[in-house]
């Protein structure tokens, strides 16, 4: 018997197995549902509030409103003035309102007397949802600041000019469509959670799970090489994975069927081939989840351990992506050799509509293979070790 | 044939196999006799390759399990003391699985699996997937996937255990044919019963190393004792872990 036709045949009872595990089933026929349902979700609730944002504007609540009335014009040309909340500090602590500006009784008193005027701005800088108020507020007040400036220049005959040794010219190219691309980043993220998770029901039954079943002892004494065994157990659930990623991105495939691109004002990039790109890329990175599970359910002591070590397993790689929703510099060239951020990094790319930059894709696979087969190897040594059966 | 010759292993500080030497000659039943804890499982787990020793060698008919451990275990079946079930798998579908993996195939594997499941008397289960299966179909589940290559060499690791008497006299009568077609067999067992009731030599071993080797009268008569129970008690030195 022949080395591949002892893989093969393990191969085909872990699937046959595999797929009469209900738990397996559900986890990789229902897990691809999450992400791409989770996206469509917050593109609708993202499209709503920025188009509520560009209809009328960001509402800056102001409190004395009275007492400036042509600062309160002038902000009403770049924001939506409302009345403010009775208790403004606090409302602002709670998040109720993103930014409150106070504008206090001597404010014409003083203004009058060319003494600084005294307004309050009262922000929350650790709320990540407040700061574009809070900047559309800041960048109003110093307007009209300047507006006055120049002004009582112009009434002692000096040109406004001259305070004015800069002439920045702010350019915001945000736009909806930007923050909308902000959440098609956590797409890298749930591709490699849905190659852990499809395949780690599969990887910790063929391992602790054997041993609880204390099926194993019969395995290995089987005439069969060690290294097509743990291979076939490794391909088993990288097999699992492998649909569970390729469900994952069907499902991605449908956002922009499900949300106009006129809703969310540009044109999410999930066609078949970019799909096809992404599936293909992340392959290598299949094996290694794989086999790093195998490695780590098979070292686990019990059934219960191995589900809690490949869950915290399955962060590792996946956080990094996350990040890439917020990052904003270009990635230096060597990121990309790392695997999983790699291809996360590539995807984040294509997802924009950005072409495949063909070094970055080579040095992701090329890395990742490269790990595969350092982590398959390990596995391989652990079984011939007989470590999964004995030392557990 | 089996041989283990001056075979020791240790786990960590305990010294499981202190040097342990014996032959299972073809066409007899040889029972490895002794107490809980005396060496008899890591001597089996030796034997059909999943345990490798730390010194001495193990070989199956000749063939060296340290040099050679798949072709020894092509010439074995293993019973282990473990008979774990795949649960979504059918009694008929494990046969075919180690069958397989024992290079059988085609209309070969699947007659021969049928003449297994008739011969252990299991039709009514054979199709079922094994999940709630009791410990009698489970054990001939076990025995039938062990024997699927028609192996020359058989290793058992307390067969009976948690058997009823119909499944245990179904074990030894299975047992006593396979010596008829002049196979080579190895069991462990702590049970007395069974052991007089089986075997045509006994290897009695006791803090991993062999202290009685012969058939049951020969250790009668070394002993001095009448019955093989106080033979075993005289050979082992102490009535610790007897049953």
């Amino acid at each position: 018997m022949n080395w591949l036709s002892s893989f093969w045949v393990v191969l085909a009872k872990e699937l046959r197995e595999g797929v009469r595990d209900r738990k397996a089933l559900i986890t990789a026929l229902f897990f691809p549902v999450l992400g791409p349902v989770l996206v469509i979700v917050m593109l609708f609730l993202v499209s709503d509030s920025s188009r509520q944002a560009d209809e009328k504007g960001v509402a800056i609540p102001v409190a004395g409103r009275e007492n400036a009335p042509n600062l309160v014009a002038l902000l009403e040309q770049g924001a939506r003035v409302v009345d403010a909340p009775a208790d403004p500090v606090e409302a602002v602590r709670r998040g109720d309102v993103p930014v409150v500006i106070v504008i206090p009784p001597d404010f014409g008193e003083k203004l009058r007397a060319g003494q600084p005027a005294p307004v309050r701005l009262i922000l929350d800088e650790s709320r990540h949802q407040a700061r574009p108020a809070a900047a559309t507020a800041e960048r109003l007040l110093a307007a009209w600041s300047q507006q006055v400036a120049a002004q009582r220049l112009v009434v002692r005959g000096i040109h406004p000019a001259v305070i004015e040794p800069l002439a920045v010219e702010r350019e915001d190219v945000s736009t909806p469509a930007s923050r909308a691309a902000m959440l098609l980043a956590t797409i890298p993220f749930f591709l490699v959670m849905a190659m852990f998770t499809g395949g780690m029901p599969i990887a910790i039954d063929v391992t602790a799970g054997e041993r609880e079943r204390q099926s194993l002892e019969p395995l290995f004494a089987a005439p069969v090489p060690r290294s097509s065994l743990v291979l076939a157990k490794i391909g088993a659930s990288g097999f699992f994975g492998m649909a569970t990623l390729a469900e994952t991105l069907i499902g991605f495939g449908i956002v922009p069927l499900a949300v106009p691109s006129t809703r969310i004002g540009f044109s999410v990039q999930l066609d078949p081939e970019m799909l096809v790109t992404t599936f293909l890329l992340c392959l290598p990175i299949v094996l290694v989840a794989a086999a790093l599970m195998v490695i780590f359910a098979a070292r686990a002591r019990t059934f219960r351990a191995a589900q809690t070590s490949l869950s915290l397993l399955m962060l590792v790689p996946s956080l990094p992506g996350m990040a890439l929703a917020f990052q904003s510099a270009r990635p230096p060239a060597w990121l990309y050799a790392v695997p999983f951020l790699g291809q996360q990094m590539i995807v984040n790319e294509l997802v924009r509509g950005t072409p495949l930059v063909q070094s970055q894709a080579l040095l992701a696979t090329g890395s990742s293979l490269v790990l595969a087969l350092v982590v398959c190897a390990f596995a391989i040594r652990t079984f011939e070790r007989g470590q999964p059966l004995f030392d557990a | 044939m089996i041989r283990l010759d001056a075979v020791s292993k240790s786990f960590g500080d305990v010294h499981a196999l202190e040097g342990i030497s014996f032959e299972v000659p073809d066409g007899q039943v040889t029972g490895l006799l002794g107490p809980n804890g005396a060496g008899k499982t890591t001597a089996l787990r030796i034997v059909y390759g999943v345990l490798r020793p730390d010194s001495g060698v193990a070989s199956v008919d000749g063939i060296d399990l340290s040099a050679d451990r798949i072709g020894a275990q092509r010439r074995l079946g293993v019973f282990p003391h473990a008979q774990g079930l795949y649960t979504r798998l059918t009694a008929r579908e494990h046969i075919l699985y180690f069958g397989q993996m024992h290079g059988l195939s085609g209309e070969a594997l699947k007659a021969r699996a049928a003449e297994l499941i008739s011969a252990l008397g299991m039709e009514d289960i054979a199709d079922r997937r094994t999940e709630g299966f009791s410990q009698g179909q489970r054990v001939k589940v076990a025995l039938a996937r062990s024997l699927v290559h028609d192996p020359r060499n058989v290793v058992l690791d307390e067969p009976t255990n948690g058997l009823d008497v119909a499944a245990t006299r179904q074990v030894r009568t299975l047992l006593r044919q396979l010596r008829e077609q002049g196979r080579c067999i190895l069991f462990s067992s702590h049970v007395m019963q069974e052991v007089s009731a089986l075997c045509d030599r006994v290897v009695v071993i006791a803090r991993g190393a062999v202290v009685a080797e012969g058939t049951p009268d020969d250790l009668r008569r070394q002993t001095g004792k009448e019955s093989l129970e106080d033979a075993f008690v005289a050979a082992i030195g102490s009535e610790e872990g007897l049953a």
